[in-house]
């Protein structure tokens, strides 16, 4: 079986588009200075100005730059489970935890204000409260492949105890998803702890849709080279018997004419300089 | 050049001196460390006496301040050496007798411009203001005389380090003309504010500190008015520190330079028209605070010191009463919640739309030592924020409109993308293009440098411009130089009649590959991007007829972008429409024969031709008719339709080209029969290239026989011509096989002669 996901992201059409998007979003809201669309602050945005929009829009851009490197990252992390829902559902999935984060974080945040001396006020910027919801479909259904220990003889001088850290392939992800929520303070984490539970809540059923719903309009906007699925099973398997075949079948159309295979236009670009 | 350790050390050497600059103070001898210890010492006594000043007390030996306008007025000769006789140092009244000013100034200041009662003003004024300023009389008053003291004057020779005391009047010194005098009646003025409460203690003027504890009533400025007479013949400028008070909304600026210290003379002339001496005090406050977090004395530079002289001896000193009109439909708070919302948006309520311009309802320019009055009328600009927001929106849409058409271009390359295809444009088109979005990226680029606030969408436009110009635009004009190679040292007419004497043309036998095309063509775009946008940078400083001659000339000129292909097309010949639509269907009926695509269609989209002019027109259409475009450029509708007519008239042309033939405004006697491929071969040419005895040759592409029509011999005639190609150089090939071919290279793949394109 194969075990390693191919690097890069050719048909992962999903994970694609949303690392475009995490960098892209967070670009042009500076360019144009609109980065403050995505601050959600309880007071004065929600209370006085009942500025809503900002709630409904905060989790598409994140104002720090770090976070939107962060999120980039993990997104691509994620697309293991790209691979292992198939894009369809794994869009159905993110609009779920979109949804749900949203609703449960608001009502989290109003019931919290409503308490004296208690104020809550900011919310996190960026997809944060989505990736920790997803965090919980990567624990739950992606399989740890390997671990290992790492040994630390008498690390704090000669009198200390040895230290043995144990590692496994997902320990990059679990400090992507550390750093994420501690960047943005206690709200990050708070929150992130929200959106892990309504993770895991979607997964259990108790905030339903998972099995029922799917995006609509779904393969207008797919690209043709993407990957699908008839059934739950053989997941990995289909997904790489579909992409070897792609790909076969992507050379034979370039060589149709037993001629020297078209150029296109990045190799013209750069054949300009190397030839 | 070869690099060896000696060049390099020339090199650092060179850098050093070019780069080493005396930092600091900039003192660089013993005479200008005198020069600058006496200026030093004068401010540093002037500031001393200042201290001892008070609403009820004359200036004293304070440079500039030492003649009232009635002592001129009475001894018109009068020498403004401290002590004057007879002069009263111990008493000061806001009238003639005492103050710089004659007295219907005065009287002006106190009934016209400045206006009593309570408003509410703006705290931050940060704008920049255009409107319009006039003469109101540049005979009627006396000139104050004002000395420039003689240390600021370089040294005579290079043993000299003693500056040379005394002082001399302007009058001693050759007449400058103009520069003393406003000649013109009516002129434009524009004025920058911005706020100069916050200052920094050294040289580098890094580590800024706000000093001002009284922010909420005055306001220290910086201001810059610069006017000129609408020819822009005449300009002046003056810029100096100004006094703002919040609270009645009047600003008082006064010029600076080595014969008028107007520092000190804020205090006294804020307060024209109070009579108890609390702004007195306030004001004298503030210019104490601003003295010492500056570090005045300390931070005098060498700088400085030479421009204050300058401006003493090229400049009429100027003071500016001006008015401010009130914000009265906003409270304080409400201004509060709108200056921060400009300062640090975050989406609060306010309707900045709404926000009325900052407005000069009345202003004065007084000259004291030039004797000019003029007058400020309807100056008034948005807040710079807002400002900068537009600018910001409008960068935003240029942006898009590269990305359009960097599209259009790509889309473009990927229609034409053989040699064959690629010949038929023209060069000169795609290099005017070039050029233009180049200087624009240069443009763009300098002035992000410029203007900080703009930093991120300038370097995305110079970005997205550079990205067209440097790489597809470059890009796509080194294939068609390459692929019109073979015409170098050709006529018009030679290509005209379509290469047809190929034993005419003296052809380079090695033609250079896209590697060495692209090297000469971007060393060839960057000397001609350099010298144009040096031209287009100093052409901003014509003055006003030749620089709108320059533009109209160069917008005109730089739209003139399909001339070149018409012309190419001309060239090349093209049929008309109806005719490459037949060939097209008997290419359909006959499948085994396929013209390749490009020989069918015009060489540039049509979907290319229209979104490009569009694209280029807009910023055009931008300038000459929106009028308050961030250039402040002014209208002129008839220029645009002429433009607009001009650039229909090319596009009319090109379609007609590809509706009628591309050679139809052609006289028939000049359009020769181009190069064809598809001829009959004479036996014995035939026989010299070896054929065998059934008059076929092999392909030396495929390795295959194929026959020949022969002219002179009758059985040969039922080949069809259009199955094979006959190269000029008399090399037979299958058609299908030279045309795969003839889209890599347009050399014969025998004997490398250059090929006449499809």
């Amino acid at each position: 079986m194969c075990s390693e996901t191919p690097p890069g992201l050719w048909n992962f059409p999903i994970s694609k588009t949303l690392m475009i998007a995490t960098i892209a979003i967070p670009l042009v809201a500076s360019v144009a200075d609109l980065k403050y669309w995505f601050l959600v602050e309880y007071q004065p945005f929600i209370k006085e100005y009942k500025q809503y929009y900002r709630l409904v829009i905060f989790q598409l851009g994140a104002i720090n730059e770090s976070d939107a490197a962060l999120l980039a990252l993990l997104w691509y992390k994620f697309r293991h489970l790209e691979r292992l829902f198939g894009s369809r559902k794994y869009l159905s999935i993110i609009c779920l935890c979109w949804v749900y984060t949203t609703v449960l974080l608001v009502a989290a945040n109003v019931a919290i204000n409503i308490i004296p001396f208690v104020e809550w006020n900011r919310f996190p910027t960026g997809a944060l409260p989505i990736v920790l919801a997803l965090f919980h479909f990567y624990k739950e259904y992606t399989p740890q492949l390997y671990e290992f220990d790492m040994v630390l003889t008498r690390p704090f001088g000669s009198h200390s105890k040895q230290l043995k850290w144990k590692f496994n392939n997902q320990f990059v992800l679990n400090a992507f998803i550390t750093l994420l929520l501690i960047n943005q303070g206690l709200p990050g984490i708070g929150c992130g702890f929200l959106s892990w539970l309504t993770g895991v809540l979607v997964d259990k059923g108790l905030f339903p849709g998972l099995a029922s719903f799917r995006v609509p309009l779904h393969s207008r906007f797919m690209l043709p080279g993407f990957p699908r699925r008839n059934n739950d099973q053989n997941v990995s398997l289909r997904a790489s018997n579909n992409e070897n075949s792609m790909g076969g079948s992507d050379e034979t159309e370039a060589t149709d004419n037993g001629d020297e295979p078209a150029r296109p236009l990045g190799v013209q670009f750069l054949d300009t300089f190397r030839r | 050049m070869e690099i060896d350790v000696s060049t390099i050390i020339l090199a650092i050497v060179f850098f050093f001196l070019f780069f080493s600059s005396p930092s600091g103070d900039g003192v660089t001898s013993q005479y200008e460390f005198n020069q600058l210890q006496t200026l030093k010492d004068q401010w540093q006594s002037e500031y001393d006496e200042f201290q001892n000043i008070t609403i009820g007390t004359n200036f004293r030996n304070i440079t500039g301040w030492k003649l009232s306008y009635q002592d001129v007025e009475s001894n018109p000769e009068i020498n403004a050496t401290y002590p004057i006789e007879n002069k009263d140092y111990t008493h000061w009244s806001n009238t003639q007798d005492y103050t710089v000013l004659p007295k219907d100034i005065l009287k002006r200041i106190s009934s016209k411009i400045w206006v009593d009662g309570k408003n509410v003003f703006p705290p931050n004024i940060t704008s920049t203001l255009h409107g319009a300023i006039s003469l109101t009389s540049n005979d009627k008053y006396e000139h104050l005389p004002m000395p420039v003291a003689n240390f600021y004057e370089p040294p005579d020779d290079f043993s000299q380090s003693r500056p040379k005391p005394g002082e001399r009047y302007l009058e001693d010194w050759p007449h400058y003309g103009q520069t003393h005098n406003v000649t013109f009646k009516h002129g434009e003025v524009v004025v920058q504010i911005s706020h100069a409460d916050a200052v920094s203690s050294r040289f580098d003027g890094r580590n800024q500190e706000f000093f001002n504890t009284q922010s909420d009533k005055w306001r220290m400025l910086h201001m810059q008015i610069d006017f000129t007479d609408s020819s822009e013949k005449e300009k002046h400028t003056m810029s100096s520190k100004a006094v703002y008070d919040v609270e009645k909304g009047r600003i008082v600026a006064m010029s600076q330079s080595a014969k008028f210290h107007s520092l000190f003379g804020y205090p006294h002339y804020m307060s024209l028209l109070e009579d108890d001496d609390k702004s007195y005090d306030q004001v004298k406050r503030l210019m104490n605070e601003y003295w010492n977090a500056s570090n005045y004395v300390d931070t005098l530079s060498m700088r400085q010191l030479q421009e204050e002289y300058d401006v003493a001896n090229y400049k009429c000193e100027f003071m500016a009463f001006l008015q401010l009109e009130p914000w009265d439909k906003f409270t304080r708070d409400q201004i509060k919640v709108i200056d921060q919302e400009l300062m640090w948006p975050t989406g609060r309520l306010t309707n900045l739309s709404q926000l009325p311009p900052v407005n000069l309802a009345s202003g004065l320019l007084y000259s004291p030592d030039c004797g000019l009055s003029l007058e400020f009328n309807n100056v008034k600009g948005p807040r710079y924020e807002l400002q900068v927001r537009q600018i910001r929106k409008h960068l935003l849409v240029g942006i898009a409109l590269f990305a359009g058409q960097i599209y259009l271009l790509l889309s473009q390359m990927h229609h034409t993308n053989t040699p064959s295809a690629v010949n038929k444009m023209s060069f000169w088109c795609f290099y005017m293009m070039n050029l233009v979005d180049g200087s624009l990226a240069l443009i763009y680029l300098v002035a992000s440098s410029a203007l900080m606030e703009l930093y991120l969408p300038l370097i995305m436009s110079a970005f997205a411009c550079l990205i067209l110009a440097m790489i597809f635009e470059t890009r796509y004009l080194v294939s068609i130089y390459a692929s019109q190679v073979n015409e170098r040292n050709v006529g018009i007419l030679t290509l005209i009649r379509g290469n047809r004497n190929t034993e005419e043309i003296t052809v380079p036998t090695t033609i250079p590959d896209e590697a060495a095309i692209s090297s000469s063509i971007y060393g060839r775009f960057f000397f001609t991007l350099m010298a144009s946008t040096f031209l287009i940078l100093s052409a901003l400083t014509w003055p006003r007829n030749v620089r709108t001659m320059f533009e109209y000339t160069c917008v005109i000129l730089l739209n003139s972008y399909w001339l070149p292909q018409i012309i190419r097309n001309a060239i090349k010949g093209g049929e008309p429409r109806r005719q490459r639509n037949r060939h097209t269907e008997t290419n359909q009926t006959n499948q085994a024969n396929p013209t390749p695509q490009a020989q069918t269609s015009m060489p540039l989209l049509w979907r290319f031709v229209l979104g490009t002019s569009f694209i280029r027109i807009t910023p055009v259409l931008y300038v000459f008719t929106y009028s308050s475009n961030v250039f402040r450029h002014h209208t002129d509708v008839r220029f645009v339709v002429i433009l607009f007519l001009w650039v229909l008239f090319q596009i009319a042309v090109l379609y007609s080209q590809d509706i009628l033939g591309a050679r139809w405004f052609l006289p028939k006697s000049t359009i020769p029969e181009g190069y064809s491929y598809h001829k009959g071969m004479v036996s014995q040419d035939l026989l010299e290239h070896g054929c065998t005895e059934d008059y076929t040759v092999e392909c030396a592409i495929c390795m295959n026989n194929l026959p020949v029509y022969v002219d002179d011999i009758p059985e040969t005639h039922n080949v069809d011509t259009a199955t094979y190609m006959v190269t000029p150089c008399d090399h037979v090939f299958h058609t299908r096989c030279l045309e795969s071919w003839m889209n890599y290279k347009l050399q014969c793949p025998v004997c490398r002669a250059p090929l006449p394109p499809l």
